[in-house]
């Protein structure tokens, strides 16, 4: 047994650089038993023996003898300098080159994870992979069926299947030299690669699910940002976004600040013809602001509507036989619809008034909006005609309902939030 | 009652319900059935005999008796009618139904509201009819930052989870809905995707916190949105977490359904529901979508 540690720590001073370099080369090749490290595995069945062999710690901090250094303090050291991909890879390297056996890898690891967002690199699968570089390869897989039953290095799969937790959590989907590396680390049955089996698995069916996808990468223009949420709200592909004013900042002669905000507005035909039909005794509104989320954006956005009409007010309109001629618009069957063959829901359908326009504002005052109603007259004269009355909170809130009192009430509109209701 | 509530709404609380991205993870031992009521973080355990929580009221006691035998009568006199008290035909041949609605105070008493604030969050749920009295309103603020109590690590939830049926006597009731095969939605959120859970009667214990989940994605805007999920889409979890043997959802005894929103992202949101209903879509003809042979392959 000692002439076997002595041998240890021979081979492991003497050939130190060699294996380091046989351990990096073979990891990088695929073959498992390659020739260097096959000499570093005979001598160590874990850690144990090389517990009294201190290692040369010659890049540890000389002037702090006995101070806890955490691995969260390497970290901080680098972000002092600069936060991006290149210092946290450095910082990764600095630790995989300090110490052949990665002693503290799994905190390591747990801290490095934590330290991702604040250097920016949380969704970059190379960063991931190269994290899961600093375990070290072959010394976790279980060799024979005993290690593989009780859960060999429980804490080092612990510590993988976290970080494959957290690819999951940023919706990353791990690549091949993901799976490589596990394999190489863990072997092919072991929980982090199970984890790796079900990523792969859920992420594909998932990915596309979305019916109204958000792009990832949101336009930084507020323009073209206005543009994508409006098309995305409205519902018609013919509806057409106007731009009815750009931002335009500028310093007058007398030295004040004057900045127009902007103002994109969207309206299809449907909407249009809705309009010119409206009744012009009847005023029309302009709320807002109502919030709209893309992905961790929150926009917000102003609706031009009328009350619905009441029900003894209603004109119908008869059908045009001629807007079509292949099939009939309206039919005046006597049939009655047995309970088996009717796909209607048995409710009332919510009555609510035509919406006309809607708008999008960097600024959320009457007089914004007033341009924008100015500028939307131009293609419906009928606006012109039409009182319009302004109904605008400071806050969003919920979008307008059926019925509401003509008088703008910004104080009475919501109801003071009730407690929620955890013990009804 | 109140204890089966209790275990209802601690599985939705205890929920990171997103297989791609989850926000509410409690990373604590898993007891099978012995720990009952919900327990949260940094708190000690309640070791109060149960005869100690009961609270008599003697008004209470007489709306109790008086509702509890209406319901029963209810229930005998329904049985002349038709099965679950709806007439045969319209039990036999019905192709949809609407199976909650919002018209009327009354049906905001069939929901409950629950966030993260159990956990020592921060986020707000309110639940309230929207003006006309037609349709409910789910708002509030998320917030996601974790509660400081040390084991917990995720945090920023809200749910909207549906009450379990009961009948006279508080005796459990189950929804059915075998004759249909999709869930039909109109909502009108603001852009947030939101997720379904459906809990049904299980078994064994060990499938206490079973519930079957899809996505409910949003498109904002002014207008109604018309969302319809067959419910072979439905995906079994347990505890929030994805399970491996994945099988269809059993529709004979549907207890609750919950509408979960937990997308990270800090803000105030909304979400107002018209009404839920259940239709069978015959041109639907999928049993389910995932793979039901090999579940674990062997690598």
């Amino acid at each position: 047994m000692n002439c076997a540690r002595r041998l240890a720590r021979i081979a492991i001073r003497g050939f130190a650089p060699y294996a380091r370099v046989t351990a990096r080369e073979s990891a990088k090749c695929l073959n498992p038993y390659g020739s260097g490290v096959q000499t570093l595995r005979a001598f160590h069945v874990g850690f144990g023996h090389l517990k009294d062999q201190p290692v040369s710690r010659g890049d540890e901090h000389p002037g702090h003898e006995g101070s806890l250094v955490t691995h969260d303090s390497l970290f901080e050291q680098a972000a002092v300098e600069a936060q991006t991909k290149a210092m946290f890879n450095r910082v990764l390297e600095v630790f995989v080159r300090k110490d052949i056996r990665r002693r503290g890898h799994v905190e390591f690891i747990y801290a490095a994870l934590r330290k991702m967002p604040e250097f920016g690199v949380e969704r970059d699968i190379s960063v991931y992979n190269k994290l899961l570089d600093v375990f070290p390869k072959e010394v976790f897989v279980p060799r024979n069926f005993i290690q593989r039953m009780f859960n060999h290095y429980p804490r080092q799969q612990e510590c993988a299947v976290q970080l494959l937790e957290q690819m999951e959590n940023y919706g990353i989907l791990p690549n091949v030299e993901t799976k490589v590396l596990l394999v190489q680390i863990f072997g092919e049955k072991s929980h982090p690669m199970r984890k790796y089996q079900r990523l792969m698995y859920w992420f594909p069916k998932f990915m596309h699910a979305n019916p109204y996808p958000v792009p990832r990468d949101l336009p930084q223009d507020p323009l073209d940002l206005a543009r994508l949420s409006l098309t995305r709200v409205a519902a018609d592909p013919d509806a057409c976004v106007t731009v009815y004013q750009m931002p335009y900042t500028d310093v007058s002669e007398t030295g004040a600040d004057v900045s127009l905000p902007y103002i994109v507005g969207i309206q299809s035909l449907e909407q249009r013809s809705l309009l010119a039909k409206h009744d012009a005794s009847r005023p029309v509104f302009v709320e807002g602001p109502f919030p709209l989320w893309l992905r961790k954006t929150c926009v917000h956005y102003y609706v031009l509507r009328a009350e619905p009409v009441p029900p003894e007010e209603k004109v119908q309109e008869p059908v045009d036989p001629e807007r079509s001629f292949f099939y009939p618009l309206e039919l005046n069957l006597d049939l009655e619809r047995d309970l088996g063959d009717d796909d209607s829901f048995d409710v009332d359908e919510v009555e609510e008034g035509p919406i006309f326009a809607m708008c999008m504002a960097s600024r959320g005052d009457q007089a914004t909006l007033a341009k924008w109603i100015a500028g939307l007259q131009q293609t419906n004269p009928m606006l012109s005609r039409v009182p319009t009355l302004f109904r605008l909170e400071s806050a969003p809130r919920e979008i307008q309902r059926a019925g509401e009192s003509e008088q703008v009430e910004p104080g009475l509109e919501d109801e003071p939030p009730h407690r929620q209701a955890m013990k009804q | 009652m109140y204890t089966e509530l209790k275990f209802t709404s601690a599985c939705f609380r205890q929920h990171e319900i997103f297989a791609v991205s989850t926000s509410a993870v409690r990373r604590s031992s898993y007891r099978t059935s012995f720990h009952g009521e919900y327990r949260r973080a940094g708190q000690p355990r309640d070791n109060s005999p149960p005869w100690k929580k009961i609270r008599f009221s003697f008004a209470k006691g007489v709306e109790g008796v008086q509702k509890h035998f209406w319901l029963l009568k209810e229930e005998i006199l329904g049985r002349w009618v038709g099965p679950q008290g709806r007439p045969l035909k319209e039990h036999m041949l019905e192709q949809t139904r609407v199976q909650w609605d919002f018209r009327g105070p009354d049906s905001l008493k069939q929901w409950i509201v629950s966030s993260d604030q159990e956990i020592g969050g921060r986020s707000e749920v309110y639940l309230k009819l929207s003006r006309n009295n037609s349709t409910c309103l789910v708002y509030g603020t998320l917030c996601s930052t974790p509660p400081r109590d040390g084991e917990t690590r995720y945090s920023g939830y809200c749910t909207l989870c549906s009450k379990r049926l009961l009948g006279s006597f508080d005796r459990k009731k189950h929804i059915d809905w075998t004759s249909f095969n999709t869930l039909h939605l109109r909502i009108r959120g603001d852009g947030r995707p939101w997720m379904i859970n459906i809990a049904t009667e299980t078994y064994f214990s060990h499938q206490k916190n079973d519930m079957y989940n899809y996505f409910l994605y949003t498109r904002g805007g002014p207008y109604w949105q018309d969302v319809k999920i067959p419910f072979s889409k439905f995906f079994l979890s347990s505890r929030g977490r994805i399970q491996d043997n994945q099988h269809p959802i059993w529709l004979d005894k549907v207890n609750t359904i919950a509408f979960t929103l937990a997308d990270k992202a800090d803000g105030p949101f909304q979400l107002e529901i018209d009404f839920i209903g259940v239709c069978n879509d015959r041109a639907h003809t999928e049993d389910f979508a995932y793979e039901l042979y090999k579940r674990n392959p062997e690598v």
